[in-house]
């Protein structure tokens, strides 16, 4: 499956911007000198470095309240890396994140209610499981089979399953009906308990970085590389050898089990699960924050979730009524004139895309 | 028997609602290939404008009139300002007009506050047949929708706009070549889609009240529809329409509500799944 890499580099190279050929050349003509420069101003790593130390440092200058709404915005975070998986990088649009999210949420909550189970090491791993279930099942569905379907098919359709799982919810006794399943059981480890506050903070800040780094991995690894090929021209890449809707299929499964794992994480931060969790609502927030932040990037992810969550925050003391209508046309303006998000105020295409594979291992490691 | 003929005057009624808010939605989608998710607030303003008229002690009758007017201009201006930018990418399209439909929502929200309001039905009682009775009202719905319907029928089919907006559907730069204006086609006949959602909202909305997620519900039933019908062409989506606007409305009266629900939209996704053309394949009227 992957053999035939430099080609899809060249691909990939030739489609996603034409730019990168014309500064590689330049580069080149410079000589070592300008490399240099270059290689100072790679951004992403900065950022990334800023917004870490921002997270680490913030419970110690946050009121305790804020500690908790700060965690819910980590937790957000991460359930946006996983619509970023699936939408910034293989180019599918999953109206329906959602249904993965709670799907896990209401999985953990049912374990605890029933089972009494609240072990982290068994449920979080058991709200991940879920939402990889459910999502390889769905987009099994969905995205193979004989025809490709297509990108209308695959939007409305998750659009349509996270609608449908609200409606299941709302009118199912077991699940608690309306109200969902209120006051989980907390967390525990051995014979500690998280609660809200800076320990739970930190547990799900650990998460994100360990989670953060693995799609890092993913995303700048060869099956990265296919993905961004995928992204940017799916017939090519298909003409190339490759199995597009399997590849898109993982992809889709891996950002379920994320999106599980945030779920699971919210549930018992929360301490309770409802209807709109699985919903529409829900599906169509975290498309915002990645918008916002800008797709394509991991950390516009997680900077979208923080920006859309603080502002929102912010505002809904005063100006509650009138936030949702300021959000529509903060997003319609970005939609328009700045389809990228806000990370490329900060970010260039170039680095946007990446550069991947030998080649560029060398240049980075003769850069410094 | 009158049960019976009770059950299948509620599916009809239910399914001509359905048809009345799908049919803007398939002419959008059909002629400009962009999934609307604004639509259900078309049908919102429709029905805000209706309560608004009625509000203000005018007749409801001429609200409803104003209605589809009213929410066909603002159609139009949004096409001209914003949606133009979306016709090349079908996803942003979606997302832009999602952004639409939040603020036009959530405005309304903020001017009728979180309340259910209602509007009395302008052609009250009901009709008697025997020792059945039907609501008056909806049996008008269902005539209005027959009326639409053979309307925008013979407007696609029959006139020389209907012919250019045709023409523009299947080869744009022919259409252009040929002296057909592409772009004021594109802006009527969204605004045309954007008068029926507005008319479906003013009709609907002695039935279902007014509250801010009004169109919300709709939307997603609507898009279904669509799929279900075919893209492409006037007939198919109508015909989706009446398939999933019948089977959500027949569905409860055999099984529970909740299931059923979730199996219509479980059997639309898996038919869509294998026969991706819809009901009705092919472009055209």
């Amino acid at each position: 499956m992957l053999k035939p890499m430099s080609v899809v580099r060249q691909a990939i190279v030739a489609d996603a911007s034409d730019e990168m050929d014309g500064a590689m050349a330049e580069g080149a003509a410079a000589g070592q000198a300008k490399d240099r420069v270059k290689a100072g101003r790679r951004v992403l790593p900065i950022v990334e470095g800023v917004v870490l130390v921002a997270a680490l440092l913030a419970p110690l200058v946050l009121q305790d309240y804020l500690t908790v709404f700060a965690t819910r915005v980590i937790i957000l975070a991460l359930f946006a890396l996983s619509f970023d998986l699936v939408w910034g990088y293989a180019g599918i649009m999953s109206f329906g994140q959602a249904l993965f999210f709670g799907s896990a949420g209401y999985g953990v909550a049912l374990l605890a209610r029933d089972l009494d189970i609240t072990n982290i090491l068994l449920v979080l791993p058991a709200g991940t499981i879920i939402g990889l279930t459910f999502a390889l099942l769905l987009g099994g569905f969905l995205l193979l089979g004989r025809h490709p379907s297509s990108v209308i098919f695959v939007s409305l359709g998750t659009l349509t399953g996270s609608y449908a799982a609200d409606r299941l919810a709302r009118g199912w006794y077991y699940l608690g009906g309306q109200n969902g399943i209120p006051s989980i059981a907390p967390m525990t480890l051995g014979g500690y308990e998280f609660t809200e506050g800076p320990s739970f903070y930190y547990l799900v800040l650990g998460i994100l970085v360990v989670v953060y780094l693995l799609c890092r991995f993913l995303v700048r690894s060869q099956f990265g590389l296919a993905l961004a090929g995928l992204r940017e021209n799916e017939q090519r890449i298909a003409f190339f050898g490759y199995k597009a809707q399997h590849l898109k299929a993982i992809i889709f499964t891996i950002g379920g089990g994320v999106a599980g794992l945030a779920g699971s994480l919210y549930a018992f931060h929360e301490g309770f699960v409802w209807p709109n969790m699985v919903g529409v609502v829900v599906s169509t927030q975290v498309v915002l924050y990645v918008l916002f932040g800008g797709s394509g990037t991991l950390i516009g992810a997680v900077i979208g979730a923080v920006i859309v969550e603080g502002v929102s925050f912010w505002l809904s003391d005063n100006y509650r009524d009138i936030w949702p209508i300021i959000l529509g046309l903060l997003l319609l303006l970005v939609i328009l004139f700045r389809p990228l998000g806000l990370i490329s105020f900060v970010l260039g295409e170039r680095e946007r895309v990446g550069s991947f594979g030998a080649a560029a291992r060398e240049k980075r490691n003769a850069a410094p | 028997m009158a049960n019976a003929f009770v059950a299948a005057f509620e599916i009809l009624s239910f399914g001509a609602i359905i048809v009345l808010i799908v049919l803007g939605l398939g002419i959008i989608a059909s002629m400009m290939g962009i999934f609307n998710f604004a639509q259900g607030e078309f049908v919102l303003l429709g029905a805000y404008v209706t309560y608004l008229a009625y509000a203000k002690g005018l007749p409801i009758w001429a609200g409803m009139v104003a209605a589809p007017f009213v929410v066909g201009a603002l159609g139009f201006v949004l096409e001209a300002l914003i949606i133009r930018r979306f016709y090349a990418a079908p996803i942003v399209a979606m997302l832009g007009t999602y952004a639409l439909g939040l603020i036009i929502r959530e405005s309304v929200r903020g001017l009728i506050g979180g309340f259910y309001l209602t509007v009395p039905e302008p052609i009250g009682g009901s009709i008697d047949i025997g020792a059945m009775h039907i609501s008056a009202w909806r049996f008008t719905i269902i005539v209005i929708t027959l009326l639409v319907m053979a309307g925008c029928y013979l407007l696609l089919s029959r006139t020389s706009f209907g012919l250019r907006v045709r023409a523009t559907l299947e080869n744009p730069s022919l259409a252009r070549a040929s002296g057909i204006s592409t772009p004021l086609i594109y802006g009527a006949t969204f605004a045309f889609g954007a008068a029926l959602a507005g008319l479906a909202g003013a009709l609907i909305v002695p039935v279902f009240s007014l509250f801010a997620d009004l169109g919300l519900r709709f939307l997603i039933q609507g898009f279904v529809a669509v799929m279900v019908g075919g893209v492409g062409s006037f007939i198919g989506p109508v015909a989706g329409a009446g398939v999933i606007g019948t089977l959500s409305a027949a569905l409860p009266w055999v099984m529970a509500p909740v299931v059923a629900d979730v199996l219509v939209f479980v059997l639309a996704i898996v038919f869509i799944k294998f026969r991706p053309q819809g009901l009705i394949a092919g472009k055209g009227v």
